[in-house]
C-alpha cells in the first residue's frame, strides 16, 4: 500500500512538473520577423496559450494518470462470501498468482487477501496483439460478520480459485432455544 | 475504463453458438502476443476442469471452452457477491496460417497457455543452372 502512495506522489509530482514546464512557456518569446513582420496583439497570445494550457491539462495529466493506473494494475479481485450456519466460506477468483505470492491473514475480525500477480516475461516482448490481463499487487480486506475461530481457518488455493473456511466461534452459532409454553 | 475490479464479460450472445445448457458464459481476459514462429494466447480461466477443456481450431477459427464446476450454491446465503460462475467460452478468428496440429496448451494456476505455431513459409531457393 505503501508503495502506491509513492506512486501518487510521483504522479503528482509529473503533474505538477507538466504545469510547471507549461507555466514557464506560457508568454513565449517571439520576435515581430518570426510572425512574418505581423504584430500580434500580446493578450491573443496569452489567450491562445491559455487554451492550449488548459487543453493539456484536461488531456494530458488525465491521459498519464489512466496509464499508470493501468500499469501500477489498480486491480481487485472479486471475491464472494457466503455464510453457513457452522462457517463462513470467502471465495476470489485469482488467475496466475502463484501461491507463495499470496498472503491470507485475520486481523481484528478482518479477512486480508492480499498478494501479487507477477507480469509474465512475456509482458516485457513486443508484437502484442492483445492485452487485457492486468497484473500488480491487490489487497482485499473483509470485515466479518460474526466471530470465528483464527485457529481453525483453512484457506485452499486450486486453479486461480482461492477458498477460505472461517468456522465460526461456538458463542457467535446460532444456538435454538426452546421455547416454553405455560 | 473500470480500473477497479476484474470484470468477467458475460459473452455476447450474438457471436457465440447458441448452447444446450442454460446458464451464464463468460469471456476470459486474454493476452496475445505474436512472436515471429508463434502466437502466443494467455487466458485467466480460474476454476476450470483441465481435462475438460476443449481448444478447436477450424477454419481459422480458434475456440476455447473450459466448462466449469457450479461453486456457489444457490441456497447459499450471500454476504458478498461480486464475481457469476459459468463456463468460459471465446472464439478469436486468426488471420496467420497455424499448423493445427502442433497447437499446444497448457493449464496452470486458472490460466491458459496456447502456443499456435505459424505454419513455416516456403523459404527462398537458389536453383543452379547447369550447363548443357
Amino acid at each position: 500500500l505503501g508503495s502506491r502512495e509513492n506512486r501518487a506522489a510521483s504522479v503528482e509530482a509529473l503533474y505538477s512538473g507538466k504545469k510547471r514546464r507549461c507555466a514557464m512557456s506560457l508568454i513565449p518569446w517571439k520576435s515581430k520577423q518570426a510572425n512574418g513582420g505581423v504584430e500580434v496583439a500580446p493578450l491573443a497570445v496569452i489567450r491562445d496559450e491559455m487554451n492550449r494550457l488548459f487543453d493539456n491539462v484536461l488531456r494530458e495529466p488525465l491521459g498519464n494518470l489512466e496509464r499508470m493506473w493501468g500499469e501500477l494494475g489498480a486491480w481487485t479481485p472479486a471475491v464472494d462470501v457466503n455464510e453457513a450456519e457452522s462457517e463462513i466460506t470467502v471465495r476470489a477468483e485469482l488467475p496466475g498468482v502463484a501461491a507463495e505470492d499470496l498472503r491470507v491473514s485475520i486481523q481484528n475480525e478482518t479477512l486480508v487477501l492480499a498478494g501479487e500477480k507477477k507480469e509474465e516475461s512475456t509482458k516485457q516482448e513486443n508484437g502484442f496483439v492483445r492485452s487485457e490481463r492486468r497484473f500488480g499487487s491487490f489487497r482485499r480486506e473483509i470485515g466479518l460478520p460474526v466471530e470465528i475461530d483464527p485457529e481453525k481457518v483453512q484457506a485452499e488455493f486450486h486453479g486461480g480459485v482461492l477458498t477460505v473456511k472461517l468456522r465460526k466461534t461456538k458463542a457467535a452459532k446460532p444456538h435454538r432455544i426452546a421455547v416454553k409454553t405455560v | 475504463m473500470n480500473t477497479t475490479s476484474v470484470e468477467k464479460t458475460p459473452t455476447a450472445k450474438s457471436d457465440a453458438p447458441e448452447t444446450t445448457r442454460t446458464g451464464a458464459y463468460y469471456q476470459p481476459a486474454v493476452d496475445i502476443v505474436e512472436r515471429a514462429e508463434e502466437l502466443l494466447v494467455s487466458a485467466d480461466m480460474p476454476g476450470v476442469k483441465p481435462d475438460a477443456i476443449s481448444i478447436r481450431f477450424e477454419d481459422g477459427e480458434l475456440s476455447i471452452h473450459g466448462p466449469v464446476e457450479p461453486r456457489q450454491a444457490p441456497d447459499n446465503v450471500y454476504l458478498l457477491r461480486e464475481y457469476g460462475v459459468g463456463d468460459y467460452q471465446r472464439t478469436f478468428r486468426v488471420s496467420e496460417r497455424i499448423d493445427a496440429t502442433r497447437i499446444a496448451a497448457e493449464y496452470a494456476g486458472g490460466v491458459l497457455t496456447l502456443h499456435l505455431p505459424k505454419v513455416e513459409t516456403a523459404k527462398p531457393r537458389k536453383i543452379p543452372v547447369k550447363l548443357g
